[in-house]
């Protein structure tokens, strides 16, 4: 019950103080991380970036690594973003592009209290 | 490790009402063919070639594309190999310049759209792609010098470059063969495909004109749908230009004989990353370095090597032989290569998407057909240069 309060209450803090809309969110033990892309449309071929605000209670977490793959292909991106903090549990990753039609899961790497992990959210692509 | 997903779904292209029964493609299938569209695209400049789109600058282009002289010896020119009335390739298997080369003459029609060019992507600009086969030996053997010297003792050249330039042919080697890329690239953006029966064909579905689709071939029409179907075909060659602009491993060797490999796109990033005229470096003349994004975050990794460019599957009426070493003949060799695909050929890092397609021969026609519908029948055309006042035509 207090784990779960935890969670909602890091959801609703770091939706309420995000500033960033429209938003995804995914989640992963007791760490949020709202997010959103720019362009907001993400187009095939297309360089992108991805603006992510972390939240939870605690230690603050930081985001090591921004990336991408494809599950079903077992590939990621041919190409590598600069993550950039920008503080107050702000990031900038750039240089992302989806290179083929289909599912692609954007993926987040967190550490706290040096342990790491992995959030995910899937992006279908047609 | 628990996450919840995010599910950001883009929506299909609208798809018309009463086309699926008359053309046998459900509205998915239908939606799909649409996205290969519309054609042509609008022309667009290229920011970092101050004189793309410039017509003094595609005049020279054009007069430097036909001009032996651009060799060491005076006797290749870019059009040996790209010949206009071969859909700019030359039909061999493996193209000749001063001497032969490992791989296929890649088309020019269109080559204004690729992000990356060359078969292993080792340029990332037109321009300095452009440049890269006056100073290589097996191409055209020259040098910068040479360049500089040529374009500065002819009265034409000279004259169409301070149109282009504002200033006299360059001393400098290196920006010589800058300048002369910069040019060849402004007329190699002129260089574009019309459009063709698939076109026709698209734009009747995207408007919802079913008696006007239904002019397009039965069989092109079951090949489409094999194409965005079950053949899975769109996920490389997606799009307008039938192409993701990306590289991949379809299964086809990469041994070059005498113990020698084509590495392919992991080569290619070397190359790109330790390119002088690069668009992270200053013969650059994008001032706000959106151009070069691809550039600063290219990354290899083992799957990369091997990989080759997608190629567009626009006019391949023109441009056999096909792959990049040219080992295909026709059509029907390339579509039998991905129905028999041989997958102890592909690498453990290679494209997990593939399998053998096991095409009956009734399929494999509808594809061959659908993919010859793709042709310009107009691409020999060779674009007029523009006329430059003052400069002798």
């Amino acid at each position: 019950m207090v784990a779960l309060w935890l969670i909602a209450s890091a959801a609703d803090a770091c939706e309420s103080s995000s500033g960033i809309t429209p938003a995804a969110r995914v989640e992963s033990s007791g760490i949020v991380v709202v997010f959103r892309t720019v362009p907001p449309v993400i187009e095939l071929g297309r360089h992108f970036a991805v603006e992510a605000l972390v939240c939870a209670h605690g230690a603050m977490p930081i985001l090591t690594r921004v990336d991408a793959e494809m599950p079903e292909h077992r590939h990621g991106m041919n190409y590598r973003p600069a993550l950039h903090d920008i503080g107050g549990g702000r990031y900038l990753a750039e240089g992302l592009l989806f290179h083929m039609p289909g599912r692609w899961q954007l993926l987040f790497d967190v550490e706290r209290d040096g342990r790491r992990t992995r959030l995910t959210g899937d992006i279908v692509l047609e | 490790m628990r996450a919840l997903a995010a599910i950001i779904v883009l929506a299909l292209a609208t798809t018309p009402c009463g086309a699926t029964e008359i053309l046998g493609l459900d509205d998915t299938e239908v939606a799909r063919v649409i996205q290969h569209g519309p054609w042509p695209p609008a022309p667009a400049r290229d920011p970092s070639n101050a004189v793309s789109g410039h017509p003094a600058a595609i005049a020279l282009g054009h007069r430097l594309f036909f001009e032996v002289r651009l060799s060491a010896t005076g006797t290749v020119a870019c059009a040996t190999c790209h010949v206009p009335a071969r859909g700019f390739t030359d039909g061999r298997s493996r193209a000749v310049g001063l001497a032969p080369g490992d791989r296929n003459t890649p088309t020019l029609l269109d080559v204004a759209l690729h992000r990356w060019f060359s078969w292993d992507g080792r340029a990332d600009s037109l321009w300095s792609q452009s440049l890269k086969p006056i100073v290589d030996p097996r191409e055209m053997g020259a040098s910068g010098a040479h360049v500089a010297k040529l374009v500065r003792d002819d009265a034409a050249l000279a004259c169409l470059h301070v149109k282009a330039f504002g200033a006299p042919p360059a001393l400098e080697p290196e920006r010589a063969l800058v300048h002369a890329g910069k040019a060849l690239a402004a007329f190699l953006e002129t260089v574009r495909s019309g459009r063709t029966a698939f076109d026709d064909f698209r734009d009747a579905l995207a408007r919802g004109d079913v008696g006007a689709a239904a002019r397009y071939p039965a069989a092109a029409r079951r090949g489409a749908k094999l194409f965005v179907g079950a053949g899975r075909c769109r996920v490389c060659h997606v799009g307008p230009a039938f192409t993701n602009g990306e590289f991949h491993d379809v299964g086809v060797p990469y041994s070059l004989g005498g113990g020698r490999v084509d590495a392919g796109r992991s080569e290619g990033i070397k190359r790109v990353r330790a390119d002088p005229f690069n668009l992270l470096g200053p013969w650059s003349d994008d001032r706000t370095g959106s151009a070069a994004v691809k550039t600063r975050h290219v990354e290899g990794t083992p799957a990369s090597f091997g990989q080759f460019k997608t190629p567009s599957l626009r006019n391949l009426g023109h441009t056999a032989p096909y792959m990049h070493d040219g080992r295909y003949a026709s059509l029907r060799d390339v579509v039998r290569h991905y129905s028999d695909l041989d997958m102890e050929r592909i690498h453990t890092h290679g494209e997990q998407l593939l399998r053998p397609l096991k095409l009956s021969t009734g399929e494999s026609e509808d594809l061959v057909a659908f993919l010859e519908s793709l042709t310009d029948r107009g691409v020999a055309r060779v674009p007029s240069p523009p006329v430059v006042e003052g400069c002798r035509p």
